[in-house]
């Protein structure tokens, strides 16, 4: 058995992937029509329904695609004015899969790039859709990347709740009591309070750590439900503390927790989230991102999936959280290596 | 020269690398392919059993430790975890083929079924052994049915290519 990280072993690996690589290139031309005709007897109604399904989500996706570049340029332009960290800001290096592990107990892929692009133990992979794995071995021109289903990944992670949707009850004027018209409906229906600030960005006043708002009063016979009244966070409520939320500012909350596999055939979970009243019940479909941090294998801010089940826990235990990854790590070709490397994997100089 | 390279072609476990070789090139293209119900087929266990099918245990043992670091080489487990289990595979393989008596075809096909099911059990366990976490679960017993299904299939090619790799040096002669 080796030991982890040694040079012997790394080498003679390397040297026999030198070797092997000619003699399966070879191998994989000649067994291809063999590997296309199984393929074509077992997977030829799932590849014409996949066909068929991937044809409406283009056309689905093509619209809503400008608008969402021009947020993400616009999120970008704002992190970067504040002197957050942004994704823009690392360089990446694009790589092609050219296999997956011939193992049934781990999940990894090897793409066909490796230190002569940079690349290093611990740099997040991504795709298209979002994070995929970590790189945990490298060599010359290739490189072995483990995917978040392995078992042995873990990552730092931040749960978006979705906040509840909006209840609310109007009576029209000059109705008599006991007809009462009620309205329930899954949108919120507000008047825009008039917040006065000095930037576009509502509840944000730059250069000031203690936001402070002046809302004007309503209009006569103007019914206002603030969205800051729903959620914990409710304006002019919190009496005890000098910090006063803004109307408007009713933004997702955001909790942490840590990501890990399970295996090929379980979706992986979300363990750590703190039970706290503030954070409220994750909702289905709540993004999960990374976190980042110093230590985190990832920057922060990847999309990695949304929430698929909740598994609540008796006492102080939090929730654990099933993920639905946004990737479709089963079919897998460009991916794109953010050329991060975390403190925790970098080389400590002897 | 000459004469040292067909002294190194003469010896079995020369040929057996070679041959080794060829079944891990088969194996990460078009086994990696072939996924029946989701599992890879592995045809690198069939080889070490066969190798104890065909030429005993003690045989058998050192064939699939070397079958077993071929593969290492080509996956991210310890160096040397397939080779341990592998050996054990081989090695077991050669024993309960030694406890039949004249064993038919039929025989050879479920001792190399369930030779090859026994080291897809094992490769977990020996993985959780060495720290890996998460792996040794139900989905195992599933591995180890379609693995050991798939093998019966190839096993008595197998076991026949064993048998000419794994000859003795004078019987080459």
């Amino acid at each position: 058995m080796d030991l982890r990280g040694s040079s012997v072993i790394n080498f003679t690996r390397s040297a026999f992937g030198v070797v092997f690589r000619p003699i399966e290139s070879a191998t994989k031309v000649v067994t291809r029509p063999l590997g296309n005709a199984w393929n074509g007897m077992t997977h030829y109604n799932d590849v014409v329904k996949e066909n068929d399904r991937l044809n409406d989500l283009v056309a689905f996706s093509e619209g809503s695609t400008i608008s969402a570049i021009a947020s993400v340029r616009e999120a970008q332009e704002l992190l970067s004015l504040n002197g957050l960290p942004t994704l823009a800001g690392i360089a990446s290096c694009t790589a092609q899969v050219v296999g997956q592990s011939p193992s049934n107990f781990t999940q990894t892929v090897e793409i066909n790039r490796g230190s002569e692009c940079g690349l290093k133990v611990g740099m997040p992979v991504l795709n298209a859709a979002g994070m995929i794995g970590k790189i945990t071995d490298v060599y010359n021109k290739r490189s072995v990347v483990m995917l978040l289903t392995d078992p042995g990944y873990s990552l730092s992670v931040k749960v978006v709740n979705i906040p509840a949707p909006t209840t609310t009850t109007t009576a029209a004027p000059g109705t008599p009591v006991g007809d009462t018209t009620t309205t329930t409906s899954t949108t919120t229906t507000t008047t825009l309070p008039r917040v006065t600030t000095t930037t576009g960005i509502p509840g944000f006043v730059p250069g000031v750590t203690i936001a402070t708002s002046s809302t004007l009063a309503p209009l006569p016979g103007e019914v206002t439900v603030p969205v800051g009244d729903v959620g914990p966070n409710q304006p002019g409520k919190s009496t005890s503390s000098e910090i006063t939320v803004p109307p408007g500012l009713d933004v997702p909350l955001r909790e942490t927790g840590a990501l890990e596999g399970r295996g090929i055939s379980r979706t992986p979970i979300v363990r750590f989230v703190e039970n706290q009243p503030r954070f409220g019940s994750v909702r289905i479909g709540s993004p999960i991102i990374s976190a980042g941090g110093a230590t985190s294998l990832a920057p922060p801010d990847i999309v990695i999936g949304s929430v698929s089940r909740v598994v609540n826990r008796t006492g102080t235990l939090g929730p654990i959280l099933e993920v639905t990854l946004a990737a479709n790590l089963k079919n897998l070709n460009f991916v794109r290596i953010l050329l991060y490397q975390p403190s925790s994997e970098r080389a400590v100089a002897p | 020269m000459i004469e040292r390279v067909l002294l190194f072609a003469e010896n079995r476990y020369a040929r057996l690398v070679l041959v080794g070789l060829m079944v891990l090139a088969l194996q990460t293209t078009v086994f990696n392919d072939m996924r029946p119900f989701g599992v890879c087929l592995q045809v690198m266990v069939l080889l070490a059993a066969s190798a104890g099918l065909a030429r005993g245990s003690d045989v058998g043992a050192i064939a699939g430790f070397i079958i077993g670091l071929l593969y290492d080489l080509v996956l991210t487990t310890p160096m040397g975890l397939c080779a341990a289990v592998f050996a054990i595979v081989g090695y077991l393989a050669g024993v309960v083929q030694s406890l039949v008596y004249e064993p038919t075809w039929w025989m050879r096909m479920l001792l190399g079924s369930v030779a090859s099911a026994i080291g897809m059990i094992l490769l977990p366990i020996a993985s959780t052994i060495t720290g890996a976490t998460g792996i040794l679960n139900a989905r195992v017993l599933f591995v180890a049915l379609i693995v050991g299904l798939f093998n019966a299939v190839l096993s008595v090619p197998a076991e026949r290519l064993c048998r000419w790799v794994l000859t003795e040096p004078a019987a080459v002669r």
